[in-house]
């Protein structure tokens, strides 16, 4: 099983191999594809053998990987296998086109596959330091892919990402500083006692006034990756100037990163504050990420930035559905966490292809989408309806299942605000996505540069197979994975 | 874990260091050249590495010695002279004019924060009569002038600065308050690797502004 898990987070280094050994776009892109391909069997095979098994440990927590870190590592090898799929044909354009020169393509799958790497590592160690050190190197991996394209533009981006972030992770180092001094009662002295299990199985012996700041800090430190109100300000920034498969990465699986952080913290701070402190503080920053979503989605331009907003939105709600708690609120949060995922990927990609043809990111420059480019068009209307909750796709029945725990959990008045919020957002997302959608394509309808059966074919691949996926679990839950969530669902708490 | 009372010799050391730096972020707060910045946040590191050898001494630690050392290598040294030639000397940097709101302003806000950083640490949190409930409202206030660094200046040198003296915050607070944390070394190391990633950032991103001919004071293309 330790095996299983090191080759999880290294098989992604395929691709920066390939690059650096000097392999063209496409092969670099197949070798990275194939490398996620086998972190996501590996991730599929370590699930299947933690089900009902203890979780595996080894070298003093260092690597520690149970259900809800290996649900995590399931969604982010599925991200990255998608995004690295769609990579194939954007880069590959890209660098036909001399957008990007061979060694920005080389530094492209370098850091891609390192951002992977990073982000895979994190999911799993069980160490609060090495998580922390792990979180802020993949911001670094990462800011390379935003700031790849060495405009202007790109390279302020790359700059607020890369500061705001440091400025975050260092205030959540502040945060794990503070919870190991709440554990001072223990004589803390050794690695192990800055690993999660350690600490979740000693939590009554923790300082409750530390571990309240300490909770604080690392939601706030943390939250900016996740991009939470009022932290978010670097996000829609980073989105919309990285390659579409990079902005894919980051809203798909960084952020989900970072929400694995906060609910690590949330279920130390669970077990020994119980419900009520915890919950005020992700409701906070959940409604206030879920406002601000919504109403910048409201601005039309750069769509981009528009399904950047939308991640800000959705991490708010699964900040909320954490904040609800209760079985069926964490089960909400966790299937709103893969669901999301995926249709953001779908949307992000679908953008890439968008941009290609256009040879633009303003949405109101694009339209006739389904009449020029069916597939793509296609695509994106279902991943719009998808990401904003309309049945029979996913995200609809993780949102159905966090309003239901908000009733659950007490005041109605919380739920209640959430749908409407969902509707406002939903508003403010489709007027934007269908005027692209529908009408007649200008003039001349654009086409994309120089396009084969086969490479058409490798451009819808990761759209309908991410497509399918977010079908298939609005319809039905694979008792394997609804096993795999119930059990998450228990180890937060 | 021990605590070390706020009297002894190391308690006394390390109060008077926490007070230093303090004024040190007072002081890079209220500059307005690039190259005291540089200077400021250079004795500021010289006084934390002094810190972290004061409790080293004070809890008999080989990991505090070890990261006392490197801060006054890397952080000391280092850091500041590679900001002073890669920054400030080749991208003929001088007056930061770049700010969000008058010096003044931004004073009586780091005063406020300061007087913040005491209301929030002091109360229940810290046992009376240590160390640690001395220094750690002013790491914590160090932390937030850094912060306060970042937010009311526009110029990229100016934010890096901060960023570092935030994290010399959280390297005075952790020292003091959980001096067996384990893994410090290895987060200090780590951070550093960062700062000389960050200096490369800035020093790329100055060069193409300054080839494309553009102002340097700012960055804005990006808003809403």
């Amino acid at each position: 099983m330790t095996a299983l898990a090191i080759l999880i987070a290294l098989a992604p280094l395929a691709g920066p191999v390939a690059a650096l050994a000097g392999a063209r776009a496409r092969l670099a892109a197949l070798a990275q594809a194939a490398g996620a391909a086998v972190a996501l069997g590996c991730a599929v095979a370590l699930l299947a053998r933690l089900d009902g098994h203890p979780p595996l440990q080894a070298w003093d927590g260092f690597l520690y990987v149970d259900p809800l870190s290996g649900f995590f590592l399931l969604t982010v090898a599925g991200v990255t296998l998608l995004a690295a799929l769609g990579s194939v044909s954007y880069i590959t354009a890209q660098e036909d086109s001399g957008e990007l020169t061979s060694f920005q393509v080389r530094l492209y799958y370098t850091f891609f596959g390192l951002f992977a790497t990073l982000m895979l590592a994190s999911l799993e160690t069980g160490n609060l330091g090495l998580l922390f050190v792990l979180i802020e190197g993949s911001t670094l991996a990462s800011a390379a892919l935003v700031g790849l394209e060495g405009r202007a533009r790109s390279l302020e981006a790359a700059w607020k990402y890369v500061i705001i972030s440091s400025l975050g992770v260092t205030i959540a180092l502040a945060g794990t500083l503070f919870l190991f001094y709440s554990a001072s009662a223990l004589h803390p002295g050794s690695n192990l006692a800055l690993t999660w299990p350690y600490l979740v199985t000693h939590a009554a012996a923790l300082a409750p006034q530390s571990l309240r700041l300490a909770f604080l800090l690392a939601v706030v430190g943390y939250g900016t990756k996740v991009g939470l109100a009022p932290m978010h300000t670097w996000l829609p920034d980073a989105h919309a100037e990285a390659p579409s498969p990079a902005s894919a990465m980051l809203s798909a699986a960084l952020l989900n990163t970072g929400m694995y952080a906060i609910i690590r913290f949330l279920a130390i701070a669970h077990a020994r504050l119980g419900p009520t402190y915890p919950r005020a503080v992700l409701l906070s920053f959940g409604f206030a990420s879920i406002v601000i979503g919504a109403l910048f989605m409201v601005r039309k331009g750069n769509f981009k930035r528009l399904f950047a907003y939308s991640s800000v939105e959705h991490m708010g709600i699964i900040a909320v559905a954490l904040g609800f708690g209760g079985v069926l609120g964490l089960y909400g949060a966790l299937l709103q966490v893969l669901n999301h995922a995926l249709a953001k990927t779908v949307l992000f990609l679908s953008s890439g292809d968008v941009s290609l043809r256009y040879k633009t990111r303003e949405a109101a420059q694009v339209s006739g989408l389904l009449a020029a480019v069916p597939v793509t068009g296609g695509a994106l209307l279902l991943a719009t309806f998808a990401v904003l909750g309309s049945p029979p796709f996913g995200v609809f029945l993780a949102e159905l299942t966090i309003v239901r725990a908000g009733f659950a959990a007490g005041s109605p008045a919380f739920p209640l605000l959430l749908l409407a919020l969902l509707g406002v957002a939903f508003f403010a997302f489709a007027r934007t996505t269908t005027a692209m959608v529908t009408g007649s394509p200008p003039e001349p309808v654009p086409v994309s540069p120089d396009r084969d059966r086969a490479a058409a074919a490798v451009t819808a691949a990761p759209l309908v197979l991410g497509l399918a996926a977010l079908l298939v679990l609005g319809l039905w839950i694979p008792a394997g994975l609804d096993s795999v969530l119930r059990q998450s669902a228990a180890v937060i708490g | 874990m021990q605590s070390l009372s706020s009297s002894s010799t190391a308690g006394v050391l390390l109060d008077l260091s926490g007070a230093v730096m303090l004024l040190l972020a007072f002081a890079c707060l209220a500059s307005k050249l690039f190259d005291r910045y540089v200077t400021y946040y250079g004795a500021q590191s010289v006084v934390l590495s002094f810190a972290a050898a004061t409790a080293a001494v004070a809890f008999h630690s080989t990991e505090l010695w070890i990261l006392a050392a490197l801060t006054l290598a890397i952080k000391g040294i280092a850091i500041p002279f590679a900001a002073r030639r890669v920054l400030v000397r080749r991208l003929a940097l001088k007056r930061d004019a770049a700010m969000s709101t008058g010096l003044t302003t931004s004073l009586i806000a780091g005063g406020a924060l300061t007087a913040f950083a005491y209301l929030v640490t002091r109360p229940a949190l810290l046992p009376h009569g240590t160390a640690a409930a001395a220094v750690v409202p002013l790491s914590t206030a160090v932390i937030l002038l850094g912060a306060l660094t970042m937010v009311v200046r526009r110029h990229t040198v100016a934010q890096l600065i901060g960023w570092l003296i935030v994290e010399n915050g959280v390297f005075l607070g952790a020292i003091t308050l959980v001096a067996t944390f384990p893994f410090i070394v290895e987060a200090g190391i780590f951070l550093d690797i960062v700062a000389g990633v960050l200096i490369m950032v800035v020093f790329v991103s100055g060069l193409t502004r300054q080839l494309a001919g553009a102002s340097a004071g700012e960055l804005r293309e990006l808003r809403g």
